[in-house]
Formats: C-alpha cells, sequence, structure tokens
C-alpha cells in the first residue's frame, strides 16, 4: 500500500499567487531604476534584403539618445539562440545584428534615451539602403531549386533530413488491407503569452552585470550572453522571479537580451528594452507550420501495418528550435499508435517568414494533428468505433517509445474509458447524419509526451534544501516559474519528503547567482526532474535531522519517521519533537548546520491523454461552438492537483484556439504579418470557453517524485484534432487544415453537399490496396 | 508641455504633471510606481490595465491622463485594507485562478466593478463581464469559479 502522504496530493494555494493578486508581484517591466535608459531596435522594411549603408547620425544627434547601435558596433558572433550544449542539433546562424536582414521586422539598429519616446523619434532618424532580394515564405517552395537562398544551405535546410525507420516499409505496405494517405497542414500559432518580452541590464562596479529577464531559462540566458559576448559567468547575473507566461517561446535569445546589455555597457547606465505587443507577436517564436503528408497501411481489423510520412516544417528566417521540434515531430510521428514498419523524413526549412520556434507541444500538436485526423478517417472507413481503433494499436508496457526509450507507464486505455463516460460517448450517432441546420457531434484524440527532452538533450537537474535554525527550511532552486506553479509543487514535495509543513519552505529561485544551475522550464520537466532533485536533496537533509533528532530522543534513527514538522518515534508517538526542538542549538555547542544537495538525472517517461470534444456547428455559417470538453491524463501523480488542472485548463484554451481561430498570417507577397494585434489575431474569451471536465489517472508508477510525470504540454497535444473530429461526426465533412475556420467549414460542407448527390460519402478517403497493385 | 492635474488615486489627492499625450497607465506605472496594472498591448485589447474610473472599469492603457483629471482611480493596490487582501483577491488565490498572474490585475478589477453593480451574477454574466480581460494560462475556469464564489455568497 501507498503512504499516505500529508502535503503531496493537496490542492495548497500558490506560494505567489497572494503578492500576484494583490499586484505586488514585480515583473521584469514592473523595474525602475534611477538613471534608466530606454531601449528600442530599429527593425527591417523587407523581409530578405542587405544592408548596404546605415545612416545613424541624425538619431545619434537627437537630444537625449545615449547610444546607437548597427552591426558594425556589436561582436560578430554566430550563436545558435542557446548556449552549447543544449539540444541534439542547432543550427548556429543568428548574429547579433547582421548584414542582412532574414525577415520583415528583423532588427537592423538599435538605439538607447532618456525616454521611449525620445527612442522611438530616434528610430525614424535612421535612415537604411537596402539591398532587397528575392523572398521566399512557403516552405515547400523554399525546397524547391531555384528558390532564394536564405543561408546558404542546401535546399534551405536548417538540418540534414531527421530520417527515422524501423521494420520493412514495402512489407508492411504489402500486407495491408488498405492504404489511406493525406495531407494535413497546420497554421502560424502564437504562444500569446500576456507579459510581451522584456529585459532590464544594470550596470555593476567590477564589470559585473544584473539582468532581469523574462525568461524560462536563466541560466541559458547567462550562458548565450557569456558565450557571445565573451563575458564570463562570474560576472553575469540573471534574475526572473515572475514572468507572465511563456509557454516554450521564452527559452531562446534572439536580439533583445544581447542588445540590452550591450547598450547598458556602452552607456555605463541601467536600460530597459520592452517588446510591444507588435513587436512580440512578430519578432518572438510561434508554432512551426507544418504540412505532413501520411500514408497508413491497415489491416480490415484496423491493425496498422505500415505508416510513412514525411514532415515539412517552416522555421522561418533562423534555426531556433526548429531542428528539435522537427526531431520530436518526426519522432512522434514515428509513435502514438503501434505500427511494426515505418519511415518517417522530417524537413526543417529556412524561409524568410518570422522566426518559429518552441511552443507547448514542440513538434507533437503538427504531428498529432496529422495521426489523429486519419486514425478517425480510418475508423470511419472501416466501420470500426475510433475508440476501439486506438484500443487495438496501443503499446503495451515495456514497448519503445517515440525517443528510443521504453514506457515506463501507460494509462492511456484507461483515459479512454474514463473520457468515454463523461462525455457521454453512447450518445454520439453517425457522421453527418443529422438533419438539423444546427448539428451536433463528438470527436476523439490521443496522445503521448515525455517529460523531458532526453536523450535529444541530456537531462540533469539538481536542488539544495538548507535548514533554518528555527526548524523551517529554504529549498533553492535554478528552475524558473513561468507561471505554472512549478515554485509550489517544489515545496510540496520538499514539505512531504522532510516532514514538514507547505509554509514551513520557502522557495528561492529565478537567481541564477542563488539557484543552481538548471536547464530551465521546458518539455514538461520542471515537476518531473527538479522534483526529483528536491526529493533527493530533501531526503539528504531529513538525514541529518533525524540523526540530531536520535540523540535528542534517545533512539535509533531508523526508529524515527516525521511528518507535518514534528519528528516521532514510530512505535511510540507519544515521544514526539518538533523540528523547531530539534534544530534547536544547545548551550555550548556549535549551531547545527545542515544543508543536502541533491541531483537527478533519469531516463525520459511518457503521459498519456484521452480528450472529448463536442460541438455545434452552424451548416448555415460555418461557425463551430464548443459545448463541453473532457480531457482524461494519465500524469502519474498530481502534486498539486488544482495546479495540474490549471495546466489541462490552459492548454485547452490554447489548443482550441488552434483548432478553430488562431493563425498568424505572413503576407505571401511582402511577407509582411498581418495580424500583430489581438483584435486580428484572436484568443478565445471567457464567453466562447466550453464547459471543461479534467481527470487525471493517478497510477503513481513513474520514475518522477511521487510518481509525477509531466503535464503541461499534454494538455494541448490531442486538442485541434479533437475538435476537427467532432466537426467531421457533426457534419461529414473533413478539414486537414488549421486553423477550421467559419470560411473553410462552411466551403466544405457547401462543397460536400453538392459531391454527395452524385457519389456516395466514403470514396476518396481510401483505397483498397489490391486496388493499388492493379 | 506638461500640464498639471489631480486624480484621486487609491483614495489619496494626488497633483502631478504630465504630457498630453501620457497614458493613464504610464502614469500610475512610471510615475506614482503603481505596476500592479499591466501592460500587455498597449492598445486597449488585452484588459490586464484595467483599473477602476469612478467606480467603472476602463482600460487604463488608451485613456489619457489628462482625460482623468477630477476623477477617482482605483488601481489593484488600492484594494487591500492595510495589508488585507480584497475578498475577491483571496478568492482568486483559493479557488487557484491565478498562474502567471500577468493578467489577474486586470482581471481582479474588472470583476470587482461586476459585483459592485450586480452582487449575484450568473456565470454568463461573469462570462460577459471579463470577455475583455485576456487570460492565456487558466482557460478562465477557476477565474469564474472564483468569482462566483463571492456571487453566492
Amino acid at each position: 500500500m501507498k503512504k499516505m502522504t500529508s502535503v503531496v496530493g493537496k490542492r495548497v494555494p500558490r506560494v505567489d499567487a497572494l503578492e500576484k493578486a494583490t499586484g505586488a508581484a514585480k515583473y521584469t517591466a514592473d523595474i525602475h531604476l534611477p538613471g534608466m535608459l530606454f531601449g528600442k531596435i530599429k527593425r527591417s522594411s523587407y523581409a530578405h534584403a542587405r544592408i548596404i549603408h546605415i545612416d545613424t547620425s541624425k538619431a545619434a544627434q537627437l537630444p537625449g539618445v545615449k547610444a546607437v547601435l548597427t552591426w558594425e558596433d556589436v561582436p560578430h558572433t554566430p550563436h545558435a539562440g542557446q548556449p552549447d550544449p543544449r539540444a541534439s542539433s542547432l543550427a548556429c546562424d543568428q548574429y547579433i545584428l547582421a548584414e542582412k536582414a532574414c525577415f520583415l521586422g528583423d532588427g537592423v539598429a538599435a538605439v538607447a534615451a532618456v525616454s521611449e519616446d525620445v527612442a522611438e523619434d530616434a528610430l525614424d532618424l535612421i535612415t537604411v539602403d537596402y539591398e532587397v532580394l528575392p523572398a521566399v515564405f512557403d516552405a515547400e517552395q523554399a525546397l524547391q531549386t531555384g528558390a532564394p537562398s536564405i543561408h546558404g544551405t542546401d535546399r534551405n535546410l536548417v538540418i540534414p533530413p531527421v530520417i527515422i525507420q524501423s521494420g520493412d516499409i514495402e512489407l508492411g505496405f504489402a500486407e495491408a488491407d488498405f492504404i489511406f494517405e493525406g495531407r494535413y497542414s497546420t497554421s502560424r500559432h502564437v504562444p500569446a503569452f500576456m507579459e510581451p518580452y522584456v529585459c532590464v541590464c544594470r550596470p555593476e562596479p567590477g564589470g559585473k552585470l544584473t539582468v532581469w529577464s523574462s525568461t524560462q531559462a536563466p541560466f541559458m540566458v547567462r550562458g548565450s550572453l557569456s558565450e557571445v559576448l565573451g563575458i564570463p559567468m562570474n560576472l553575469i547575473r540573471v534574475l526572473s522571479e515572475h514572468m507572465g507566461g511563456g509557454f516554450g517561446a521564452k527559452q531562446d535569445l534572439y536580439q533583445l537580451e544581447y542588445l540590452t546589455v550591450l547598450l547598458a555597457q556602452r552607456t555605463a547606465r541601467p536600460v530597459k528594452m520592452e517588446y510591444t505587443r507588435a513587436e512580440t507577436f512578430v519578432a518572438g517564436r510561434s508554432r512551426h507550420p507544418v504540412v505532413v503528408e501520411l500514408k497508413q497501411g491497415v489491416k480490415r481489423d484496423g491493425t496498422l501495418t505500415a505508416r510513412q510520412a514525411r514532415f515539412i516544417a517552416n522555421s522561418g528566417a533562423y534555426g531556433s528550435h526548429g531542428p528539435g521540434i522537427t526531431w520530436v515531430g518526426s519522432q512522434m510521428l514515428s509513435s502514438l499508435h503501434k505500427c511494426p514498419n515505418v519511415q518517417i523524413e522530417g524537413l526543417c526549412v529556412y524561409t524568410n517568414a518570422p522566426i518559429a520556434g518552441a511552443f507547448r507541444g514542440y513538434g507533437a500538436p503538427q504531428a498529432y494533428f496529422a495521426l489523429e485526423t486519419q486514425m478517425d478517417e480510418i475508423s470511419e472507413a472501416l466501420g470500426l468505433d475510433p475508440i476501439e481503433l486506438r484500443l487495438r494499436n496501443q503499446f503495451q508496457p515495456g514497448d519503445i517509445g517515440p525517443t528510443g526509450l521504453p514506457f515506463e507507464s501507460n494509462q492511456l486505455a484507461e483515459c479512454l474509458k474514463r473520457g468515454a463516460q463523461l462525455i457521454g460517448w453512447q450518445k454520439r450517432h453517425p457522421a453527418g447524419s443529422t438533419k438539423e441546420v444546427l448539428k451536433r457531434g463528438i470527436g476523439v484524440a490521443t496522445e503521448l509526451h515525455a517529460a523531458t527532452a532526453y536523450p535529444d538533450t541530456m537531462e540533469v537537474a539538481s536542488a539544495v534544501v538548507v535548514m533554518n535554525e528555527d526548524g523551517t527550511a529554504q529549498l533553492r532552486t535554478g528552475a524558473a516559474d513561468l507561471g505554472t506553479g512549478a515554485k509550489t509543487v517544489l515545496a510540496q514535495i520538499a514539505a512531504e519528503e522532510l516532514g514538514l509543513r507547505y509554509e514551513d519552505i520557502r522557495v528561492i529561485a529565478g537567481d541564477t547567482d542563488i539557484g543552481p544551475y538548471d536547464l530551465g522550464a521546458y518539455a514538461s520537466r520542471t515537476t518531473y526532474i527538479v522534483g526529483g532533485a528536491v526529493l533527493r536533496a530533501a531526503a539528504e537533509v531529513k538525514k541529518q535531522v533525524f540523526a540530531r533528532a536520535a540523540v535528542k530522543l534517545a533512539v535509533s534513527v531508523e526508529m524515527l519517521e516525521s511528518d507535518l514538522g514534528m519528528v516521532r518515534v514510530i512505535d511510540a508517538p507519544e515521544r514526539v519533537m518538533s523540528f523547531r526542538d530539534v534544530m534547536k542549538p544547545v548551550r555550548g555547542e556549535t549551531p547545527p548546520i545542515i544543508m543536502g544537495h541533491g541531483i537527478f538525472a533519469p531516463p525520459n517517461d511518457y503521459s498519456f491523454a484521452a480528450q472529448f470534444v463536442e460541438v455545434e456547428v452552424d451548416t448555415e455559417t460555418g461557425q463551430t461552438r464548443l459545448l463541453q470538453v473532457v480531457a482524461v491524463h494519465d500524469i502519474g501523480k498530481a502534486i498539486n492537483p488544482a495546479g495540474a488542472e490549471g495546466q489541462v485548463e490552459g492548454g485547452l484554451h490554447q489548443g482550441m484556439g488552434y483548432a478553430l481561430i488562431e493563425d498568424m498570417v505572413v503576407d505571401p507577397v511582402t511577407g509582411k504579418t498581418l495580424n500583430a494585434n489581438f483584435v486580428d489575431y484572436k484568443l478565445l474569451t471567457a464567453q466562447d470557453m466550453p464547459e471543461i471536465k479534467v481527470d487525471f489517472i493517478e497510477s503513481g508508477d513513474s520514475l518522477g517524485p511521487f510518481g509525477a510525470k509531466g503535464v503541461a504540454e499534454d494538455a494541448l497535444c490531442p486538442t485541434a484534432p479533437a475538435v476537427l473530429n467532432a466537426i467531421y461526426n457533426a457534419t461529414g465533412v473533413r478539414i486537414k487544415e488549421l486553423p477550421a475556420s467559419a470560411e473553410k467549414v462552411l466551403a466544405a460542407f457547401q462543397t460536400r453537399e453538392k459531391e454527395e448527390i452524385s457519389e456516395p460519402l466514403l470514396k476518396g478517403t481510401f483505397r483498397d490496396s489490391n486496388e493499388i497493385a492493379n | 508641455m506638461k500640464q498639471i492635474i489631480h486624480l484621486v488615486v487609491n483614495k489619496e489627492a494626488i497633483e502631478i504633471g504630465v504630457e498630453p499625450w501620457w497614458t493613464l497607465l504610464d502614469v500610475l506605472r512610471d510615475q506614482l510606481e503603481l505596476t500592479g496594472a499591466k501592460k500587455g498591448c498597449d492598445r486597449g485589447d488585452c484588459g490586464a490595465c484595467t483599473v477602476l474610473l469612478d467606480g467603472r472599469p476602463v482600460v487604463s492603457c488608451t485613456t489619457l491622463a489628462v482625460q482623468s483629471n477630477g476623477h477617482s482611480i482605483t488601481t489593484i493596490e488600492g484594494l487591500l485594507s492595510g495589508s488585507q487582501p480584497h475578498p475577491l483577491q483571496q478568492a482568486f488565490v483559493d479557488y487557484g485562478a491565478v498562474q502567471c498572474g500577468f493578467c489577474t490585475p486586470g482581471m481582479v478589477m474588472s470583476a470587482v466593478a461586476l459585483l459592485d453593480e450586480n452582487p449575484h451574477p450568473t456565470e454568463n454574466e461573469v462570462r460577459a463581464a471579463i470577455q475583455g480581460n485576456l487570460c492565456r494560462c487558466t482557460g478562465y475556469s477557476k477565474i469564474v469559479e472564483a468569482i462566483l464564489s463571492l456571487a453566492k455568497a
């Protein structure tokens, strides 16, 4: 039987909730320093252009302007946006400022001035002569011979093609009774965190720098600044106590942090640089638009025999996380359902579009959009229940996962079963079978996602726990909390393991001078891997506390247990002592120094989820209304159920927006971003959200602390295909291009109505393999 | 040229010189050091800068400081009684309605305005009242629950 927990598994309030709810929490933009200057970036008006000449003389003479930088004034060191070593493949293709602009909005110069107004005026006084180069915005066009070359690579590829193969693909297709083929394309989905990019740098005596940055990875900011600017790490302190969301995108550097630091060094004054919302859209990071060409072979009973796919990712102007997401997207395409014969090719392609980067799901949502849509097509064509089809192709414990490691735990079947009950799956009717104008339908999709980036990144985490002399404790971590509740969860784990109360733990995070090294908050890793390090640090401290308590209680260490701030003898609970009394120094004795360090470097583990969506589609307008969503997630263990629910609810919000309305539109002629604001790039509001039910399967059999696995990214990975499968179930119309806007749904519905008169419903969705052979 | 304006901010009378193009949000954040209201878009789309002007919610990023002359402003900081949080602030904490927290001050102010005018709103009325406040972390579920917890009381 599992041990009962006192702090873990409880809905404790977040450690930082009150300061945030009262407006007291200081975010980077809230920092005002004496003598502070304001930085701004001059941005390219062309998508692809060589800079012939920049004239900054008028800007430099404007009263209040303190510094102007162009590519001639900054180190010309190529960088990857992240320090080395990081991911398994990196594109070292960016410069702080370059002679060439690679997208419309690329920074070409920077100024620092006494106010933002003066800085903006100065930007207008900078004149740039460009040699405009031919540009390309579509990844498939960029691959063609004769396409403009952006960084001089073969076919504009960021990295050589990713190839994943197993079994014998020809044999697999030969064994199939049916072959399904489709092309699935996804949109430019934007993380749209509420806090724009922002950085503040204060030069300190002795060449030291204090940098406040809205970053998910303070140690990566420190490492990148050190590498690219040639400053030793002991002179750089990066602070990121509170941040207003990141969702993956705030984990690599492009121009902001470097330029803020260089302007501060140049002027010897603090500098703040805050992107506008438009800059946050255009010069931030989006999800990669991807085209997936997918071909699968299946037996009559629904068993998969072969899967062949091509994943073409539009990386935009620079590599950023393109190599990583192309690996993950290709890996995920090879997985999710068990298939013996697989051949995947992943292509990551430069274009002159804005930069795509890391965003919650990291290649998986695009892969699953293709896989889970086609699974729905297969179940429809074979007359199999979509749940049954997935169960017939599910992985078993010990099977190998997408990153080459075995699954430690897998509760997907239970997720599907419970979700079907909660949504009322039995009331689902055949696709497009209702006659009403407002048609209702239910869809399902599944996912799996790793809890760290291992083995693509060699993962490790650490933590330090220090006892205070009154029996309370400090937890020092290098992990960042981008809003997820990481600090809260880590405090719960420390308190549970030590046997302290939650409120006895003070979490110190977001300071590279204090926390031990951490790679950052990404890949759904913090609870799993940093939590594991915290558990080990706390265990180390507990050992020392028990050694001291054993003397005071005159028993052996093995006879002790602790809970909620008390240490007691296991078989004699009346022999009890508070942590305070255990720690209390005895007169004549040196005060006890108790601290522990934990390091955790586990292999990966996978979370699973099944999401069910019910929609109502207005067939006269194409508008989809979300009625209810059920998300059942196998996350091992919810350390803080309220926090875990919040992660899923937020992921669903992003996933439903991805499904229906969100797409940053880049003009195909000029490369100009057309909707870089919240009126034209819409997010779902509180009124657009359906009823949401979140449930967890907590088998607790993972390698993570108390059996916990990852949760954050999983939350949106299956949402879009679940919504679009529901639209199909409602209308009989299959949309294979995100988002399923009202225009697309209406046009597809009208086309289908015409076709239905002459052709049977299912024709064209699959081909019998015998026919192909002939 | 700067103009002198008079405001009552969180019950305190303030006289301050402002440029005619300065927004109320910039004056609150940069001049009065009230950084609770956030700048998420600076064009009235996201609601993170919501404050109360004579008790009604406004987006302070598209309200000029000079337009506020002679008016009473309440910011998130003004909801506290001493160190005691407002019941809505406490509800946001208790219901797990805060994640990154960047939208929270604006969200709370919109909710305060709603409950002042309509102490017993329905769920739909709550959702309508915060539809101008964007949140990217929570899916709004726990925010709506937090506000409704006081609506029922």
